[in-house]
């Protein structure tokens, strides 16, 4: 058993890799990188200034990875002794072809020579109008997936923080309190101050030790961590009586299990009156779940419903096939089969205005059960056919199975062999898709999600991939794909709990 | 024989299934009296009926067939009458009992041996858990499960073949049935398994005293353990006499037929024989005996007029128009005279066949 988990991790994290190598190489490989600046408005701004546009074009690139790119300062601070004589420009001035007499600048001995270190590394030398040259060199796909790999796990150390005002900060990891007075590791240099801590939601103990690191989303959702994108909280601030760490009581919309370090020079006022420490770069409570905690909420509730409805009434047409019970099961599950979903949706959308139900999320918000209750039963009721129709038909699989002939031959009547004997048998396939179905929710519905105006994950993947997100892209990509391999695992181990038949072992091992 | 009590009377019994709107009749009036104590053999080809009859014993008929006619009385009931479980509990399971064919799929696999033991003896004996499992390993030591205690938590899967169908008539024997119906026990077994589970259901009758009805096609089987044998031809017996007399003096064409293709007795260098032409459809009313188009005996009275059972001995009885006193002599087949002596001349002194 011990043996066979093992190697079977081994084999999905190896997967999970190959999996974000594959999209790292699709995105940055087949994808023209001009694409990204398509949804980009701050461009067309810049269309007046080329100075200007080349600078934001290649600051962007070199952010997403595709390339580096250094500017005439960054060779004279890297290469030269005399930062000025390298930045110094000759002005000559000539005669063009139209007979006008324009500027002409050309770099001093000192900044020809750092320039040349470049285009001899393989770098692509131009110049601004300014004058000043600029250089880029393309990043190859097998460094970008390399980068992606190496940052994709950040891990919280005392040594993370570089404050060049602060040189005797004390860097050490130690317990204490929070400012609840619950206990908390905390730890100073690193880059959160909080990196486990208690606190009154779900579930209840958190890290900030290691977190996960796909780069910043753009063009949408632009400068903010892709991960902060999908699992930071949603909609206005809410604020709460908070105690600072120096004791002033203030009302405020800060999470202090949040908080990261801020540079000395960046301190401002308001920091300073609240905070003893650096730890003053927080995040806010704010009033709505988290993209993926929103798809959560509404998946868990739509899950719950679908199972209460879909597997007794699977059971029950099983039990009393081609009576009438059976027939009105498989109307309801050919009716939901061929109406198309959106149909559906509008059709229960609308039946649900006359039971006065918010139409879109947004109406009452997260804090009002009567955003939830329309779009949970529609998502549950759009995935019941299929679970009642392979529940009965495991079930009738399974009732025609010999032991159930010899069952009766016992002696046992028909309700104790459906308890007893099939059930047992039939709800195993069943079991197996359980884990898959509670994590897979994270992935939200893209048409119920929009249709109530639900601000979940169902549309983030398309979106990403329309606008050409790359960061994001790979950060669901990576996502999905574990938590696919950790649901399929899962469902493996609950197997061995419902058939005895199935030990997860490898070969060679006993049981 | 017929000093014994009767146990179990089935008269007249009719058959009829529903298929795609036909009407299909299976057992074509059949009565038989089956004798407490004694084991009977109901012997004859694929789709003659010999599993739809004994389910009419059982109520086990699948949903779509119906007894159309006759009756079947044990202990004073009439078991046609039966409809509901409810009906049924007492009887099914209690009384009469039924193996089946494949004991690889007659067991659930997910439940364990023993709670599939345990979960008869509560339901018919109404015990409590802890003595249904005493009696459970009780019974898995006399079908001859070494260690029973501790496989009583094991599953179908963790058994083999044989051990499994011991555990399927330690379930069936387990609230002491007056019937036990083995359904070709022994079809899905190899040789030696067979003639062990053969014993045990042997040995274990003297114990328990009830009466065995085989269903088979296996006349090997036949052979060695039936007192009584019944032939079935297209719903109906056709023949019905104690073992010795079906086996040596056999008086329908038919048994003849199925004698005469016995491997074992076919002669060295002829070809096996085999009965030409198929059974007819049971969804048309037969007219004159069954078996006239396949008989080289048959007269021109078998394709017009059913014969009557025709009493040979007081347990013997054939339908055949063959023992009419009208009809000319006709010689059994070469392969099966004097079948006693070849018998004795293929097997050893313990009646095993030498092969």
């Amino acid at each position: 058993m011990k043996r066979y988990f093992l190697g079977r991790l081994i084999r999905s994290i190896f997967s999970i890799f190959i999996v974000v190598i594959i999209a790292i190489v699709m995105i940055f490989g087949l994808i023209p990188k001009e694409k990204v600046f398509e949804n980009d408005p701050q461009l067309s701004k810049l269309s007046g200034k080329p100075d200007d546009r080349t600078t934001y074009i290649y600051t962007r690139w070199e952010e997403l990875g595709y390339l580096d790119y250094v500017t005439q300062a960054d060779m004279c601070k890297a290469y030269s002794d005399d930062y000025n004589e390298c930045m110094r420009l000759d002005v000559t001035q000539e005669t063009n072809e139209t007979g006008k007499v324009v500027d002409v600048y050309s770099n001093s001995e000192e900044g020809q020579k750092v320039i040349k270190i470049y285009e001899e590394q393989g770098y692509t030398v131009d110049y601004m109008t300014t004058g000043f040259a600029w250089a880029s060199r393309d990043n190859s796909i097998f460094n970008i997936a390399v980068k992606y790999i190496t940052n994709m796990f950040k891990v919280d150390n005392p040594w993370a923080v570089t404050d060049p005002d602060n040189p005797d900060m004390d860097r050490s990891i130690y317990f204490g309190t929070d400012n609840n007075g619950m206990p908390a590791l905390k730890c100073s240099g690193c880059e959160h101050q909080y990196l486990i801590y208690v606190d009154g939601s779900f579930p209840f103990i958190h890290q900030n030790w290691i977190s996960l690191n796909f780069g910043r989303s753009y063009p949408t959702y632009s400068g903010s961590y892709t991960m902060d994108v999908i699992s930071d909280q949603q909609g206005e601030y809410v604020q709460k009586e908070v105690t600072f760490d120096n004791g002033t009581t203030a009302m405020s919309s800060l999470d202090l299990h949040s908080c990261q370090y801020k540079q000395t020079s960046t301190l401002d006022r308001m920091d300073k009156s609240r905070f003893e420490t650096n730890y003053a770069n927080c995040k806010s409570f704010k009033s709505e779940a988290s993209m993926i905690n929103m798809s959560y909420i509404f998946g868990i509730i739509s899950l719950i419903i679908a199972y209460i409805i879909a597997i007794p009434s699977g059971i029950i047409m099983a039990q009393k096939k081609d009576k009438w019970q059976d027939k009105l099961g498989m109307v309801y599950i050919n009716v939901m089969i061929a109406v198309p979903s959106l149909a559906f949706i509008y059709f229960a959308r609308n039946i649900g205005i006359m039971f006065n139900q918010p139409t879109k999320f947004p109406t009452y918000g997260g804090g009002d059960i009567r955003s939830y209750i329309l779009p949970g039963i529609i998502l549950a009721l759009l995935s019941t056919a299929s679970l009642m129709i392979w529940m009965r038909r495991y079930m009738v699989d399974q009732s025609n199975a010999d032991y159930v002939k010899f069952a009766r031959a016992k002696g046992l009547s028909q309700g104790e062999i459906f308890r007893r004997h099939i059930l047992k048998n039939a709800i195993i396939p069943i079991v197996n898709g359980i884990p898959s179905s509670i994590i897979l929710c994270i992935g939200g519905s893209v048409i119920t999600e929009s249709v109530f105006s639900i601000p979940g994950m169902g549309k983030m993947l398309p979106d990403a991939i329309n606008a050409n997100n790359n960061a994001m892209i790979i950060t669901l990509t990576f996502i999905f794909t574990a938590l696919s391999i950790i649901a399929l695992l899962l469902g493996d181990v609950l197997m061995t709990f419902v058939d005895p038949r199935i030990q997860l072992s490898s070969k060679g091992e006993t049981r | 024989m017929s000093e014994r009590d009767v146990i179990l009377s089935a008269k007249d019994v009719e058959v009829q299934f529903q298929v795609r709107g036909r009407i299909l009749t299976a057992i074509r009036g059949i009565s038989l009296d089956i004798y407490e104590g004694e084991t009977i053999a109901i012997v004859g080809e694929s789709g003659s009926g010999k599993s739809v009859f004994t389910k009419t014993f059982t109520g086990m008929l699948e949903t779509n067939g119906q007894i159309s006619n006759g009756s079947v009385i044990f202990e004073g009931k009439d078991l046609t009458k039966l409809k509901k479980d409810q009906d049924w509990e007492g009887i099914r399971g209690a009384k009469i009992s039924t193996v089946f064919q494949d004991p690889m799929t007659s067991l659930n696999p997910v439940r364990t041996i023993g709670y599939q033991i345990a979960e008869v003896i509560i339901k018919h004996q109404k015990k409590s858990k802890d003595e249904a499992k005493k009696l459970a390993i009780k019974l898995m030591e006399e079908v001859g499960i070494s260690d029973a205690a501790n496989r009583y938590d094991e599953y179908p899967f963790q058994y083999s073949g044989g051990m499994r169908q011991r555990i399927v008539i330690a379930i069936a024997l387990a609230c002491h049935p007056k019937i036990l119906i083995c359904d070709e026990p022994t079809t899905a077994l190899d040789v030696t398994i067979q003639a062990q589970i053969l014993k045990l259901i042997k040995d274990l009758q003297k114990e328990y005293g009830y009466t065995t009805v085989y269903i088979t096609h296996d006349l090997g089987v036949v052979a060695n353990v039936a007192d009584r044998v019944a032939v079935m031809y297209a719903g109906q017996i056709v023949e019905i006499g104690k073992a010795e007399e079906v086996f040596y003096t056999p008086k329908h064409p038919y048994t003849w037929a199925l004698l005469s293709s016995l491997p074992q007795l076919g002669i060295k260098g002829e070809d096996l024989y085999a009965i030409t032409g198929t059974p007819p459809s049971l969804y048309d009313k037969v007219v004159g005996d069954a078996f006239a188009p396949r008989n080289p005996y048959a007269m021109q009275i078998d394709f017009e007029e059913e014969p009557p059972m025709f009493k040979v001995s007081d347990t013997h009885y054939a339908k055949t128009w063959l023992l009419d006193p009208r009809a000319p002599k006709a010689e059994p087949p070469k392969a099966i005279q004097n079948l006693h002596k070849r018998l004795l001349s293929i097997t050893d002194e313990r009646g095993d066949y030498r092969g």
